[in-house]
């Protein structure tokens, strides 16, 4: 019990990020437990916070939230039944009500230095078009997509376009996803491990697990080395788009053809 | 012609996206105390409802269904909301035709604005727009895009809702896990309807639409925590937008979902439906509308409360369309704050009406589990 009530703890940790945001919070909190005099607003915003925060220490809820079948990665957003953001700013609004011009310079400068700005994430840039995902996968894929009677083709990229490629075009099958890139997923698949697994990609070893895929393209990336030659190969190599190598498998392409004719357009 | 193409999607958008959920937020406002009927409060009620109604006619879409089924989904809601809207405007009219009126009455927000207010209104509005700017102009990159953005796109270019694996493009069995969230499913809808590919729908329509909706929530709250001290509001809303902007202490604060995963259901669920769940408490009972000038003071009547608590029921099915873990959340904070509020006011009924409020997403819940 007291390992869970500390594991929940540091989820809580790692929610506040340990920053001065929540010290706000709680200053907020404990000027609305003393000031707050309407019997509706002490229920919604004095009362029920430490409720909430303490039913998610409470190493049982965690428990049934695990046993009821839910991700014990998602526990943490139990922590947004806490409105803070509301709790922070009304808290604020009514302490600096008398003297609300300094009072909202203050709390405005008070919120930027404890906070953290969003959109300084290394995961935001500047988006490249409307769709935001890379203007190279665009390319990518309006040269290998299938039309509306073709069906479908298969594709393996490298890691960093694999997150894109089907949020553009539900028609590109690939032979793995993201579950092969993120740690949580331990799985195995051997195109994967030819195409990323080993500092110089063996273009024949990747083309032997590409073909039992029915992988019509190959996409290389333009920093990876490559061992073979792909025109011995009996790779076609399509484009060169900002770098990539964009490669036709025709013996699988031939193969994808023979008994798509054959069954028609769906084959797993 | 060419620029007819060009208007048609923005006018879809401005159908499917305004017109429609404000109808259909005409149509369930009717069940809220005509005072607190404003424009803002009938758009928000209007995406409870509408989020409600999607998870109604989708469920059993997803789980039933397995060709075609997005085809199948967006015609029976099509149908719904349509009708859901067009009863909503019949209603406003005919209340407006005789002349009871339909939204509340009162001098309003915006009415003999001094400078300093006007100056902070400014303010605020700078700082939305620099986030509505920021969400179009930047691209924020998360890896559960690869799975909502990818099944938004199955659903449109497939017609086939949680059946293929949206990571490979394989056939799969029915996902469970995510089948009951439907809110992809509904961006999709938007796309299917605009025209518009569903991840431009995603990244750089839903944000436009999604952040003003959570501020326009902000603002109703604030507008029932501040009263007559009109001033105070736009503070109040300067200092929201800036703890959403510097919110992001952690990647889990729904501060950081709010502004980077704008179009996942999860961060709707974080910064609208779990604030709205308050923002519906806060409208219950009396307190503080002497404070409000062109208000008389009126005691709420038990029957005006009911009416919230409808609008509840819709919200905890509408919390389904981001979660199946944003149901228990907000079914929880429903029933936990049904049972403060019914110690404090010693009004058991507010305990059975949350807990009645709450059946819609225990039913969702149920179903959860039987499909499991």
């Amino acid at each position: 019990m007291y390992g869970i009530f500390m594991e929940s703890l540091v989820i809580f940790k790692l929610y506040t990020g340990l920053r001065f945001l929540i010290v706000l919070f709680a200053l907020s909190w404990i000027y609305l437990l003393f000031a707050e005099k309407d019997k509706k607003r002490r229920l919604l915003f004095v009362a029920a916070p430490p409720l909430i925060l303490l039913a998610f220490l409470f190493p049982v809820s965690r428990k049934i939230f695990v046993a009821a079948g839910l991700d014990g990665q998602t526990y943490y957003r139990i922590l947004w039944t806490v409105p803070m953001g509301l709790i922070t700013a009304y808290g604020m609004c009514r302490a600096f009500e008398a003297h609300r011009r300094i009072g909202l310079v203050i709390c405005a400068l008070l919120v930027i230095l404890c906070g953290s700005f969003v959109y300084k994430s290394g995961y935001i840039q500047k988006a490249e078009n409307p769709y935001h995902i890379p203007d190279t996968v665009i390319r990518i894929c309006d040269l290998i997509a299938p039309g509306e009677e073709e069906g479908h083709v298969m594709v393996v990229v490298p890691e960093e376009l694999v997150y894109f490629v089907r949020q553009y075009n539900a028609r590109i099958r690939m032979p793995y996803g993201r579950e092969m890139i993120e740690g949580q997923w331990d799985y195995y698949n051997e195109v994967h491990e030819a195409m990323e697994e080993t500092e110089i990609i063996d273009l024949e070893k990747l083309l032997e697990a590409t073909r039992k895929e029915y992988c019509q393209y190959i996409v290389i990336n333009p920093t990876r080395k490559v061992k073979g030659d792909a025109k011995e190969l009996g790779l076609q190599l399509l484009a060169d788009i900002e770098g990539y190598r964009i490669y036709r498998d025709p013996v699988a392409a031939a193969e994808v053809e023979s008994w798509q004719q054959y069954y028609g357009e769906d084959q797993d | 012609m060419e620029i007819l193409r060009g208007v048609l999607p923005v006018l879809c958008l401005a159908i499917w996206l305004l017109v429609i959920p404000f109808g259909m937020g005409l149509f369930v406002s009717c069940v809220i105390p005509g005072r607190d009927r404003t424009p803002g409060a009938v758009f928000i009620t209007g995406y409870l409802l509408l989020l409600a109604l999607f998870e109604l006619a989708g469920i059993p879409v997803v789980i039933l269904v397995t060709y075609d089924s997005f085809t199948l989904l967006s015609r029976i809601f099509m149908a719904l909301s349509i009708a859901a809207a067009a009863a909503g405007f019949v209603l406003m009219i005919r209340k407006t035709v005789r002349e009871e009126g339909y939204f509340a009455g009162g001098e309003g927000t915006f009415g003999r604005i001094t400078l300093e207010e006007g100056l902070y209104w400014l303010l605020f509005l700078a700082l939305l727009g620099f986030q509505l700017y920021m969400a179009f102009t930047r691209a924020s990159f998360d890896g559960d895009d690869a799975y909502y953005g990818a099944q938004g796109t199955i659903a449109v270019q497939m017609d086939s809702l949680y059946r293929i694996n949206p990571y490979t493009g394989r056939s799969a069995p029915l996902d469970v896990r995510h089948a009951l969230a439907l809110f992809p499913i509904w961006e999709a809808f938007i796309a299917g309807m605009s025209g518009i590919h569903p991840v431009i729908v995603m990244h750089s329509v839903m944000p436009l639409l999604l952040i003003p909706l959570t501020y326009l929530l902000y603002f109703r709250i604030g507008k029932e925590l501040f009263g007559r001290k009109r001033i105070m509001l736009p503070v109040f809303m300067i200092l929201m937008a800036l703890f959403q902007i510097f919110g992001n202490v952690s990647v889990y604060t729904n501060e950081t979902f709010f502004l980077t995963r704008t179009w996942q259901g999860k961060s709707v669920a974080g910064n609208f439906i779990l604030p709205a769940v308050f923002w519906i408490f806060l409208n219950l009972f009396d307190d503080n509308w002497d404070e409000w000038p062109g208000h008389v003071w009126m005691e709420r009547t038990e029957r005006e409360n009911r009416g919230y608590f409808l609008v509840l029921a819709c919200l905890n099915l509408a919390a389904g369309a981001a979660s199946s873990l944003a149901v228990l959340l907000s079914c929880l904070l429903t029933a936990g704050l049904g049972l403060l509020f019914a110690v404090r006011y010693r009004k058991f009924g507010v305990l059975v009406r949350a807990g009645l409020a709450c059946v819609p997403g225990a039913a969702y819940v149920l179903t959860y589990l039987v499909i499991r």
